[in-house]
C-alpha cells in the first residue's frame, strides 16, 4: 500500500514553493524534488500516491521519469500529474501516451491544481 | 606628386577620350597615305602610354593585368608602324607577328583580372563564359578560317591568316568570363568590355571579307576606338576597384543579357546548320559535332552546379525553419514559467483562507496584478499562436462533435465576464449540429468571437449566439456594440488590423483575435465573414462543413 505523501518535482524554485504552499494548505503531506533524477529516486524511496512532475527538468524530465514510474512495478499505485509550460497539443498527447493521469498547463491556477489534486486522490480512494 | 593628383581629379581619362575621338574624326577627313598613317599611330602609341599612365596614376593593387594591357596595344601599335612602313611585305610578315603577340598579352590580362577577382561562383560563370566561347569559335570556325583554309596562298601564308580569328577567339573567352565573373559594374569595367567588343567587330567585319579592306577604310575607326577605350579603362579611377579582390561572393545574378547570351550560344549549332544549308555551302560536320558536344557537356555541368546550389539552400532553409520552431518552444517556456509564478503568487495571495486577511486596498490592487497578468498571458498565446501558424504547426485533431454543445460551453463561460460588463449573453439553437472538428481549437475559435464581441459592447448591449443548420453549420455572433464600416468588414480579419472605432474607443487588444479565429475556421475547411448591422454592432458568421458521418446518416 503506497503512502498518501504527494511527490512534487520542478526545476524553478517558485514554482515549486508554489505547489508545495497550496498542496500543504489543503492539507497534503508533501515532499518535493528540482530535478528528474532526484524524482524517480525519492518515488522509489516513498511510493507516494501523486507525482506533480514538471517536464522539463534536468537530469532526467518529466517524461523519463513518468516512463520509470510506469515501468516499476512496485509503483503501480502512484499517480502521475504531468506540469508544464509546453502546451501544444502533440504534447499533451504525448503525456497520456505515456501514461500520465492529468495534464495542467502553465500558468495553472493554483485553486484548479488543488482540484484536480483531490480528484486525483479520490479517484485512487 | 601635384601633377599626380591633379591629372586624377581632373577627369583625365574623358579629356583623352574627347580628344582622341576628335581625332578619329580628323582621321576621314585627311588624305589617305601618310598623313592617316602618322595620325592612326599616334593614337596607338598614345593609348599605350596612357595605360601606363592610368597604372601610375591609381596604383591599382594588382598591377599586371594593367601593364599586359599596356603591352598588348603596344604590341598592335607597333605593328600599325610596321605594316605602314611596309605594306606590301609578304604574309607572314613581322607586322604579323607583332599583331598576333598583343592578342594573347590582352586575353592574359583579362583572365588574371577573373583569377584575382576570386568568389565561389567562379566555376558557374567560367563554364557560361566557355559556352559562349565555343559558339563563337563555331562560327569563327565555319565561317572564317575555313574560307582560308580553302584559300589561296601558301601554307604558312594561309596558316598566319588562319591565326587572327583564332585569337578573336582567345580574346573573347578573356572577355566572356571577364563579363561574367566581374561583380563590380564599374566605369572602368565597361570601358574595359567596350575596348575589347569593338576590336572584335572590327576584326569579324574585316575577317569576312578581308580582300576589300583598304587603309582608310571605316573598319579603322573601329580599330582607333578600341585602342582609345583601352586607354581611358586605365585612366578612370575606377579602374583600381576593378583590380581588387573581391570581399564579398555574391550568387550569379539571373539577367537577362545573361540568359539571352547562353541562349544564343546553344542556338549556334542548329544555326550554323541552317545558314549553311540555306547558302548551300559545304557543311564542316566535325566543327558542328564538336562544338555542339563540348556545349551540352558544359550545359550539364552548369546545370550540376545549379542543383548542388539549391540543395544548400534547401539544407539552409530546413535548419532556419528549425531554429525558428526552437525558438518559438524557448520562448514559450521561458515566457509562461514567470507568468506561472506571478499569477500563481497573486493568487495565493489573494486567499481567503490566510491570516492576516488582505485590507480592500491592498486586495484591488492585486486584482489589477491577476486581471493584467491574464492578458498578458492571452497576448504570449495569441502571438505564440501566430507563431505556429506561420511555420505551418497547426496540429489539428478533428472529431465528430456537437457544435451546439461547444457553443453553449462557450457562452457558459463568458457569462461572468458578460455580466461583469452589464451585457446580456444569449444562446439559441436547437438539437445536434454534428461537425468535424478539434474541440480545442473550435472552443478557442468561438471564444475569440464571444470575447471580441464582449469587448465591442458597451453596458446594457445583448450578444446573440445562433446555431442552425443550412448547407453548413451555421454559427452566428450578434452584437449591439459600436461595429464597423462596412469598408472594414473585409480587412477586420488582417494580421494586427484594428477598425477605427476599437483605436478611437480605446478597446485593449492586438487585432490578432480574429486572424486567429479566421485561421481556426479555415484550417476546418470552413468560412468567416463579418458585417456591420444596421443601427450599430455586427454580426460575424461562420459556416462549418458536417461530420461525415452526420452526413451519411442523412
Amino acid at each position: 500500500m503506497s503512502s498518501q505523501v504527494i511527490l512534487v518535482a520542478d526545476d524553478d524554485d517558485d514554482i515549486l514553493l508554489l505547489v508545495t504552499t497550496r498542496l500543504r494548505r489543503d492539507g497534503h503531506e508533501v515532499v518535493s524534488a528540482s530535478r528528474g533524477d532526484d524524482a524517480l529516486a525519492l518515488a522509489r524511496e516513498i511510493r507516494p500516491a501523486l507525482a506533480v512532475l514538471d517536464v522539463g527538468m534536468p537530469g532526467l524530465d518529466g517524461l523519463q521519469v513518468l516512463e520509470q514510474i510506469r515501468a516499476d512495478e512496485t509503483l503501480d499505485g502512484t499517480r502521475v500529474l504531468l506540469l508544464t509550460a509546453k502546451a501544444q497539443e502533440s504534447d499533451v498527447r504525448r503525456g497520456y501516451a505515456g501514461g500520465a493521469d492529468a495534464y495542467v498547463k502553465k500558468p495553472f491556477s493554483p485553486a484548479e491544481l488543488s482540484t484536480r489534486v483531490r480528484e486525483l486522490l479520490d479517484e485512487t480512494g | 606628386m601635384d601633377l599626380r593628383r591633379a591629372l586624377r581629379e581632373h577627369h583625365v581619362g574623358a579629356f583623352f577620350l574627347a580628344v582622341g575621338v576628335v581625332l578619329s574624326g580628323v582621321y576621314f577627313l585627311i588624305p589617305g597615305g601618310a598623313p592617316q598613317s602618322v595620325l592612326y599611330d599616334t593614337i596607338g602609341i598614345a593609348s599605350s602610354l596612357a595605360i601606363g599612365l592610368g597604372v601610375v596614376l591609381h596604383r591599382p593593387e594588382a598591377r599586371m593585368p594593367w601593364l599586359l594591357f599596356g603591352l598588348g596595344n603596344l604590341s598592335f601599335a607597333v605593328a600599325d608602324i610596321i605594316f605602314d612602313v611596309s605594306p606590301d611585305a609578304t604574309v607572314p610578315s613581322v607586322a604579323d607577328w607583332f599583331y598576333l603577340a598583343g592578342y594573347p598579352l590582352l586575353a592574359v590580362g583579362l583572365a588574371y583580372l577573373i583569377i584575382h577577382a576570386g568568389g565561389h561562383h567562379r566555376f558557374a560563370a567560367l563554364v557560361e563564359a566557355a559556352i559562349v566561347t565555343v559558339a563563337f569559335a563555331l562560327f569563327q570556325w565555319v565561317f572564317v578560317v575555313d574560307q582560308i583554309v580553302d584559300g589561296v596562298g601558301s601554307a604558312s601564308e594561309r596558316a598566319v591568316t588562319a591565326a587572327y580569328p583564332s585569337m578573336d577567339v582567345l580574346l573573347l573567352a578573356g572577355l566572356a568570363g571577364f563579363f561574367v565573373t566581374a561583380a563590380w559594374r564599374t566605369p572602368a569595367f565597361l570601358l574595359l568590355v567596350g575596348a575589347v567588343v569593338t576590336m572584335l567587330v572590327a576584326d569579324e567585319i574585316y575577317g569576312l571579307n578581308p580582300g576589300g579592306y583598304a587603309a582608310g577604310d571605316w573598319v579603322d575607326a573601329g580599330w582607333m576606338l578600341s585602342y582609345l577605350l583601352w586607354a581611358t579603362a586605365a585612366l578612370s579611377p575606377s579602374m583600381q576597384k576593378l583590380s581588387k579582390p573581391r570581399t564579398r561572393t555574391r550568387q550569379l545574378r539571373v539577367s537577362p543579357v545573361r540568359i539571352m547570351l547562353l541562349v544564343a550560344a546553344l542556338l549556334s549549332a542548329p544555326a550554323v546548320l541552317l545558314i549553311q544549308d540555306v547558302r548551300g555551302a559545304p557543311l564542316n560536320v566535325p566543327a558542328v559535332v564538336t562544338a555542339a558536344s563540348i556545349m551540352a557537356v558544359l550545359v550539364v555541368l552548369r546545370l550540376m552546379g545549379i542543383l548542388r546550389a539549391l540543395e544548400r539552400i534547401r539544407a539552409r532553409l530546413i535548419e532556419a525553419d528549425r531554429l525558428k520552431d526552437e525558438f518559438v518552444a524557448l520562448i514559450s517556456h521561458d515566457l509562461r514559467t514567470p507568468l506561472t509564478s506571478i499569477m500563481g503568487y497573486t493568487e495565493l495571495a489573494l486567499d481567503d483562507d490566510i491570516e492576516p486577511k488582505l485590507d480592500q486596498e491592498r486586495r484591488s490592487y492585486l486584482e489589477v496584478v491577476s486581471r493584467s497578468s491574464n492578458r498578458l498571458l492571452r497576448l504570449v498565446d495569441d502571438l505564440l499562436f501566430v507563431a505556429r501558424l506561420q511555420a505551418g504547426r497547426l496540429d489539428l485533431t478533428p472529431a465528430p462533435l456537437d457544435l451546439c454543445e461547444v457553443a453553449q460551453q462557450t457562452v457558459e463561460e463568458a457569462k461572468r465576464r458578460a455580466e461583469a460588463k452589464g451585457v446580456e449573453l444569449v444562446f439559441e439553437g436547437d438539437g445536434a449540429v454534428e461537425v468535424s472538428a478539434d474541440k480545442g481549437r473550435l472552443f478557442q475559435l468561438l471564444d475569440n468571437l464571444v470575447s471580441n464581441a464582449i469587448k465591442f459592447t458597451p453596458e446594457g448591449g445583448r450578444i446573440e449566439i445562433r446555431v442552425s443548420r443550412n448547407e453548413r453549420a451555421i454559427l452566428e455572433v450578434r452584437d449591439n456594440g459600436m461595429g464597423f464600416t462596412a469598408d472594414e468588414a473585409s480587412r477586420v480579419f488582417d494580421r494586427f488590423y484594428r477598425a477605427d472605432n476599437a483605436i478611437e474607443g480605446q478597446v485593449q487588444g492586438t487585432g490578432l483575435g480574429l486572424f486567429i479565429a479566421q485561421a481556426i475556421t479555415e484550417a476546418h475547411g470552413g468560412t468567416i465573414s463579418a458585417a456591420p448591422r444596421d443601427g450599430g454592432g455586427a454580426v460575424f458568421r461562420i459556416e462549418l462543413p458536417y461530420a461525415r458521418t452526420a452526413m451519411i446518416l442523412k
